[in-house]
Order: C-alpha cells, then structure tokens, then sequence
C-alpha cells in the first residue's frame, strides 16, 4: 500500500466520525443537556439546548459534570456547539457543492455542446468569474441580502460553479473526441444521449475528487465568512464564530479555541487527503 | 523581424488592457447593481427610522435618487473614475475617498511586506526543495508546504499569538500607533501579522517553484549543461531557475492580487486600520457606498496586479514575446 492510500484511509475515517458527530451530535446533546439546562432556565425547550446556557457558570473546566469539554462565555455546552457547528459547515458546504456540481455540469456542458451562440458567452462569463476575486462578491452578496446561514449559501455557491464548469468544460472537449463517443455518435446518437451516457459517467470519478476538494473550500469560506462576523451568527454556532469568540476570550481562557481551530483544521485535511487520493485513482494523468 | 512582432506583441498587450477596463466596469456594474438590489437605499438611511414616506421622497428626489437606474450608473461610473464615492452614511458623513485614503496604505503596506516575504522564502525553498527531489528536505518542505496551504489563517494567527506573544511576550498584539504615527509606522506590531498573511503565499509559490524547477530540471537543455560541466549552483540558479521562475511570477502576481483583496482575516484579527477590516465594518453597518468603494478598489488593484503580469512576462520570456500573437 502506497503512503497516499493511508492518507486516504484516514481522511475518509475522520470524515465518517465528522458526518456522525454532526448527525447525531446536537439531538445527543440535547437528550443528555436537558435536565441541566432546565435547572438554568426552567422555561427552555429542548431544542434550545445548543444555543442556551446548561451551567450557572461561564468557563467551565473541560470534565465538570455533563459538559465533558467544558462551557463557553455564555456557559454553554462546547461539545454541543461543536457538532451544531459541524452541522452547519457539512450543511453549508454539501448544498453550495450541490448547486455548483448542478450549474458548473450545465454551463461545462452548454460550453462544448450548447448552441454555437451560447457556447462563447458561457465560456466568456466563466472567465469573467473567475477574473472576479471570489470573497469581494462573496461580501457584496452578504451586503446585499443580509447576514445569516442563507446568504452564505447564497454567496458561496455563486462563487463555486466557475471552478467546475471550467473543468468539465476541459475534459467534455477532450472525451468528445474520443474514439467510443464518435462511433455513438456516427451511430446516430443524439447530444442529449451522449452526453447523459457516454461522458458525464466517465468524467463521475474526476467530479467526485474534486468536488472533495472544493468542499475543503467552500467549509473554510463559510468559517472564514462567520470568523469576520457576517457569516452565521451567534447565537448559532459555527466553527468559525466559536474560534471568533474565542480569540477575544483568548488571553484568559485559550483553551477555547483549541477545538473549534483543530475540527476545523482536521476536516479541511481530511477533504484534502480524501479529495487527492481520490484523484489519483481517477485522473488518468497522475 | 524584430519590428513586426514589437507591434503584435504591443497588439496583444492593448488588447489585455482593454479587457481589463471591460473587467473594471463589469465590477463597477455589479457593485452598481447590489445597491440596487438591497432593500433600502441611501435616502431612507439618512432620513432616520422615524421620516415620514413624504420626507424620504423628498431627500430621494434630492439625491437624484429616483431617477431611472443606467442614468445614475453611468454618473456613479463618472464619479467613481474621480475618485469620488460619496459620503458614508453613518457617524460624521466623511468622503469615502478620505475613509479609502485613510486605510489604503495599511493593507498595501503589509500585502507587500508578506509577498516579498513570500516569493524570497517560496523561492528558496522551493528550488530546494526541487533540486533534491524526493530526498528528505524535499519530503519536509512538502510537508509543511501542504500544511501552510491548508491552514485557514484564523487558525494561525491564534496559534502564533498565543506562543509567541502570550507565552513568550516576544510581541505586542495589536497595532495602535498608526494613527499617531502614520509618518514612521511600528514594524514591531506588525511583525505577526505579516508573518500570518504570509504563511499561505510562502507554501504556494514554494510548491509552484518546485514543480517547475522538477519540470526543468528534467529538460535536455539541463543535460547538455551538466555535460558541458557548468558547475552545479550556477546550473541550479542561472539555469534552471531562470528557466523555471515564469509561472511562478504569474503566481506573485495573482497571489499578491488575492492578498490586497483577502486580508480581511488577518486584518480584523489583529485590529489593523485597512481596507478589509473597513469592509467588514461596513458591511455590518450596512454603510453601501463604504462597502461599493472598498470593493471597486480592490476589484481594480486586483485587475492592476494582473496586468502587470500580463506586461511583466514578455519581458521576462523571450519566447512570449516571440510568440505572442
């Protein structure tokens, strides 16, 4: 086994775990939270748990009682908040990688096979995007709609598909010349049905492995979006949000900030590593 | 003949710079547009929350405000051009110009400290790293170069802050001279956060530099030195280097536009006055024409960056200038 498939192992454990944390993290949580929280503030339901505070005191040491990593400024439950917020990243980042996968596929393919005066456009505007840097229309967007989860979403998954479609507009260009596709279609194949059959399942294993990657990117937008404070915003948790009140709390209690940093830093890894070892079973160059 | 291909490369260099215009009004138009779009305009934030619907007409008509939106984008293009952005819409109404003017040199100032940084370590190390590939240098630069890259920056900073300045008391945090002292600013408070904004460059042109210099180094032109028995740091350097720098140079250019538009972490973090901790400002404040400045000059500093590149490599590259159509 070459060293790249223990990377990949790894990452692909690590983001099991990460998926479960996040799954069943909160509603965990908030079974195992709730009669504490309720002694704090008896009129709490329990899906407030995340969000509310589960001790009378702020800063808990990691270890006192229920909050086995302890409670943040606001006595709320670190371990809650971390897999809310892993939540929120995997939600975020899973919807925008969607939407772009969606678009980028359409524009990719529209690029090569649309019609001859569409082709030039797309291809002119997916440059144009990326002449663009991403976080100024990124912030614009914000600007524009608001702060909060969807905006973010928004944001982000305008400034995704350029990526995509550029590379599946190289590789369509490529595959079409292919030797099976011209037999299809000198069989009398129509476009649709070639693209549908033909390229797009060749080209599955490519997108897979990248779009691993690009969720690494899109993950740390969101945090970095929530970290500047026009992200998602308290009181819903997001890794970035966590280690932002957590570096204004830092001169008195660091420890704050090691596991919002270390799950944020780990899953951009894991991706990474998943994400690359992947394209290496799948890109016919590496 | 020399004369014909000056003009075509001059042909191709025009023709950069005119979409680089066309790119500078493809921002200004969105800028333009996300005012549009954004529930609320200018005249009902300076009105107040309690101004009567008759009160905020009247200050739209004012402003020029209602009239239809290509007559105002063309006189907001004019404007802008000008250097004229309006005036904020809170605290003391300043000019966004003096506000941009106020704020620019700070983000410049460290954008290029960390690229020159950047391309000097990047460089380095990359060669390094590439001359002895697959050896045990090259495995750790690799290794730290794919953490650099990895790493979000406001995970770093917390991370330098806490050793270096906390544990150690080897720095102060957080720049407050500047304003006092705009004439001879305190590289001391600077230090970490040109060391945070340099981390991701120094790992992406030290990984760009050792896979041309790989690319290179398997060259026959390199073999044909090593057989004339050029010595070894002159082929290293005059050799292959300079045969390998052109995509890196590219990369500082479009890596350096990426800095002036993206500092807005290390920025807010350690509390710089700059260009992306005024955005970010604005941007919660909701103060528009703050956030369509900051994001115009950025978006044409970004523009600027690449076309010096554009124009840079011609000169560096003789077989761009030759072949350059």
């Amino acid at each position: 086994m070459k060293k790249r498939d223990w990377f990949l192992i790894g990452g692909a454990i690590y983001l099991v775990f990460i998926v479960a944390f996040a799954a069943f993290g909160p509603a965990v949580r908030q079974v195992q939270l709730y009669p504490l929280a309720k002694i704090v503030d008896p009129a709490i339901t329990q899906f407030d748990v995340v969000r509310e505070a589960v001790s009378k005191k702020p800063f808990q040491p990691p270890g006192t009682g229920e909050a086995f990593l302890g409670t943040d400024e606001l006595s709320r439950d670190v371990v809650a908040r971390l897999a809310q917020g892993a939540r929120v990243s995997l939600l975020v980042g899973l919807v925008v990688q969607g939407i772009a996968l969606v678009v980028g596929v359409l524009m990719g393919v529209l690029g090569v096979f649309g019609p001859k005066w569409l082709r030039q456009p797309i291809m002119r505007f997916t440059d144009g995007m990326f002449a663009f840097p991403d976080i100024l229309l990124a912030i614009l967007i914000v600007a524009v709609v608001g702060l909060g989860i969807l905006p973010v979403i928004a944001a982000l998954a305008v400034t995704s598909w350029p990526s995509i479609a550029r590379l599946v507009s190289t590789q369509v260009a490529t595959l079409k010349d292919r030797e099976y596709v011209v037999a299809a279609k000198a069989a009398g194949a129509p476009t649709g049905y070639l693209v549908i059959k033909h390229i797009l399942p060749q080209l599955s294993g490519l997108l897979l492995a990248y779009s691993m990657i690009e969720l690494a990117g899109t993950i740390l937008a969101e945090s970095t979006l929530s970290f500047l404070g026009i992200g998602v915003q308290e009181p819903d948790p997001s890794w970035g949000n966590m280690i932002n009140t957590a570096r204004i709390n830092m001169n008195s209690h660091p420890v704050m900030l090691i596991w919002p940093c270390l799950f944020l830093s780990a899953t951009i890894f894991a991706l990474n590593f998943v994400g690359d070892g992947l394209r290496a079973y799948f890109d016919p160059k590496s | 003949m020399l004369h014909y291909r000056s003009v075509q490369l001059a042909r191709a260099l025009v023709t950069r710079l005119f979409f680089g215009v066309l790119s500078l009004l493809f921002i200004s138009f969105v800028t333009f547009m996300a005012d549009e779009i954004a529930p609320g305009d200018a005249a009902t934030v300076l009105s107040g929350e309690k101004a009567s619907l008759e009160t905020v007409e009247r200050l739209r008509r004012q402003m020029g405000l209602d009239r239809p939106w290509p007559i105002r984008y063309v006189e907001f293009v004019g404007h802008s051009a000008r250097g004229d952005f309006g005036k904020s819409l809170y605290g003391i109404k300043e000019d966004v110009g003096v506000i941009l003017a106020r704020n620019l040199p700070m983000t410049l100032f460290i954008a290029t400290c960390a690229i020159s940084i950047a391309s000097l370590i990047g460089i380095t190390l990359g060669t390094f790293a590439g001359v002895y590939q697959n050896k045990l240098p090259d495995r750790f630069i690799l290794v730290v170069s794919t953490l650099g890259v990895t790493l979000p920056n406001f995970v770093l900073a917390p991370l330098l802050v806490f050793f270096l300045a906390n544990k150690q008391g080897l720095f102060d945090l957080f720049y407050q001279t500047w304003e006092v002292n705009r004439k001879d600013p305190d590289f001391y408070y600077l230090f970490l956060p040109i060391v945070v904004l340099s981390a991701r460059p120094t790992a992406l042109i030290t990984r760009l530099t050792r896979a041309s210099m790989v690319d290179t180094l398997q060259q026959e032109f390199i073999r044909t030195a090593i057989a004339k028995g050029v010595p070894r740091f002159r082929l290293y350097t005059v050799h292959a280097l300079r045969n390998a720098i052109l995509p890196v140079v590219t990369a500082i250019g479009t890596t350096f536009g990426f800095l002036l538009t993206g500092s807005f972490v290390v920025e807010t973090f350690f509390r710089l006055p700059g260009l992306g901790s005024t955005t970010i400002d604005a941007i919660k404040k909701g103060d528009m024409p703050v956030v369509q400045a900051c994001v115009m000059l950025t978006g044409a500093l970004f523009i600027f960056l690449n076309l010096v590149v554009d124009f840079l490599l011609p000169i560096l590259d003789p077989r761009i200038r030759e072949s350059q159509v």
